[in-house]
């Protein structure tokens, strides 16, 4: 079987493994990378989505992709959402409403959200619920989560214009970075190089 | 219980046709690799254990969905389920084929599964084929023996699987134009919108004033295969479409089905259901047709 060392995009870490074929992308993170914030749940049926992480900015279920077939593309998992110690505002409304019972759907909830909230700022809570439609939470706390998603979308809104206003009376001189309060070369600039993504986060 | 992956080969080939020689001479139990949703959780499941895998991942420019020359909606064989719900091409010209695509509920099994794939598959209850039926879309095949191509309702083997050779290739679906006058619908019954359909019934009719031109009535997950209510068609077809002829048309269409009962339904409330959402398809259908 073959077994070759790629390079991997994790949370915008570079590494290098040495992968076999029959490795998924699920084995790589918690089994080589340490990663456990992805969960296994429905053992590779693709019901339960516990496993999402996003592949390009795409919700991608890890127990069903091969590792091998994502070589040099960026994957995102839950452990790289929050920013410079700052938890993502899904992360934030998640605990602020009570969003997380046991706890073991959140990762995959978080990231189906993500991938929703980037190419939709301002859902309805019709859209949020058929963007989290493939994650199953069996403490059935949807009521609280969909709330959740809302919450954060309003905060992203409201911070992403908080910021295009600052950066616009700062001017040039300091730059969009020193504007958000972040190093100049941070999230911002990372930010603005995944399509279709949020300004801030 | 969580199961490592047999060990298989992984081979990649840069163009169609490298893929299709490195399938002819990589021996009985190669797979194609596309969006792997099936192919991959059947190997964790130890159900299947190929030998080989072939992946199209990485032959650019299979991941098309455009409108050829000749109005043809022609769809890749990497081509998302996501990107064809998403596509405002298919929600304008092949309405049917977003709804269809649209009730596939995680947004994960659209973002990874292709639409050649989930008509590789072969399954009797896929959304996706009767939608294609109703448009009378085109497989095309290519294998050693060269191309071919074939009409979508042909292409699925009753009692079986699909006429695809293990040593051939969906290189493309297309779907023709849609024609003036023309409405579609599609209605799926399940137990709730994430759950594999019960029913479901793709209908597309052609009208001329109160008169239909065509009809086309497919139906999923109530025969080995998907179908296509042949009779009830004919009964269409040149006929004033009152509400009474829809209804004929409706129970015509349930002697097209030969459901199992299983646990998501019995054979005898699948058969009613078939009636009750063929009449529904058709009444919407025919609305959507207008009466130009």
């Amino acid at each position: 079987m073959r077994r070759e060392v790629a390079t991997f995009i994790v949370n915008g870490r570079t590494y290098e493994e040495l992968v076999p074929a029959n490795m998924t992308v699920l084995e790589l993170l918690r089994d080589r990378l340490g990663l456990t914030g992805t969960k296994r749940g429905c053992s590779a049926s693709g019901n339960c989505g516990a496993c999402t992480v996003l592949v390009e900015g795409k919700p991608t279920l890890s127990c069903l992709t091969l590792a091998w077939t994502v070589r040099d593309r960026r994957i995102l998992t839950v452990e790289g959402l929050s920013r410079q110690g700052r938890l993502h505002p899904l992360q934030q409304a998640f605990l602020d409403v009570g969003a997380v019972q046991c706890g073991f759907c959140t990762p995959g909830m978080l990231l189906s959200a993500k991938a929703l909230l980037d190419t939709n700022p301002d859902p309805t809570r019709d859209e949020v619920r058929r963007a989290l439609a493939g994650n199953l939470c069996r403490c059935t706390g949807y009521v609280k989560i969909v709330e959740a998603v809302l919450t954060a979308a309003a905060v992203i809104r409201s911070e992403s214009g908080a910021q295009a206003g600052a950066a616009e009376s700062a001017g040039a001189a300091s730059g969009p970075g020193a504007a958000a309060g972040r190093p100049p070369g941070g999230a911002s600039q990372e930010g603005a190089g995944l399509a279709g993504e949020c300004v801030s986060w | 219980m969580h199961r490592t992956l047999r060990p298989f080969e992984l081979l990649e080939p840069e163009s169609l046709g490298e893929a299709v020689r490195v399938l002819a001479s990589a021996g009985t139990g190669a797979k194609v690799l596309a969006g792997g949703l099936d192919l991959v959780a059947k190997m964790t499941r130890w159900e299947i254990e190929p030998p080989c895998l072939i992946s199209l991942g990485r032959i650019p420019g299979l991941a098309s969905l455009e409108s050829g020359a000749d109005g043809h909606l022609h769809i890749g064989p990497m081509t998302t389920l996501r990107s064809v719900e998403l596509s405002s091409l298919v929600s304008n010209g092949w309405p049917l084929l977003h709804d269809a695509t649209r009730q596939i509920a995680s947004v994960q099994v659209k973002s990874m599964g292709t639409l050649v794939g989930n008509l590789c598959v072969a399954t009797s209850a896929s959304d996706i084929a009767p939608a294609l039926c109703a448009l009378d879309a085109v497989v095309h095949l290519v294998g050693p023996s060269g191309a071919r191509t074939v009409a979508i309702a042909d292409f699925f083997i009753p009692e079986c699987c699909s006429i695809l050779a293990p040593d051939q290739i969906v290189t493309e679906i297309t779907v023709p134009p849609p024609r003036p006058g023309t409405g579609a619908a599609f209605r799926k019954l399940a137990h709730t919108k994430a759950c594999i359909a019960k029913v479901n019934v793709a209908v597309l009719v052609e009208r001329d004033g109160d008169v239909c031109r065509r009809a086309r009535i497919a139906l999923g997950a109530v025969a080995s295969t998907v179908v296509r209510a042949r009779a009830a068609e004919d009964l269409l077809t040149g006929g004033v479409a009152t509400p009474d002829l829809l209804a004929g048309a409706a129970a015509l269409a349930i002697e097209a089905a030969s459901p199992i009962s299983d646990l998501r339904s019995t054979s005898g409330y699948r058969r009613d259901m078939v009636g009750v959402l063929t009449r529904r398809a058709l009444t919407e259908a025919w609305d959507r047709a207008g009466g130009s």
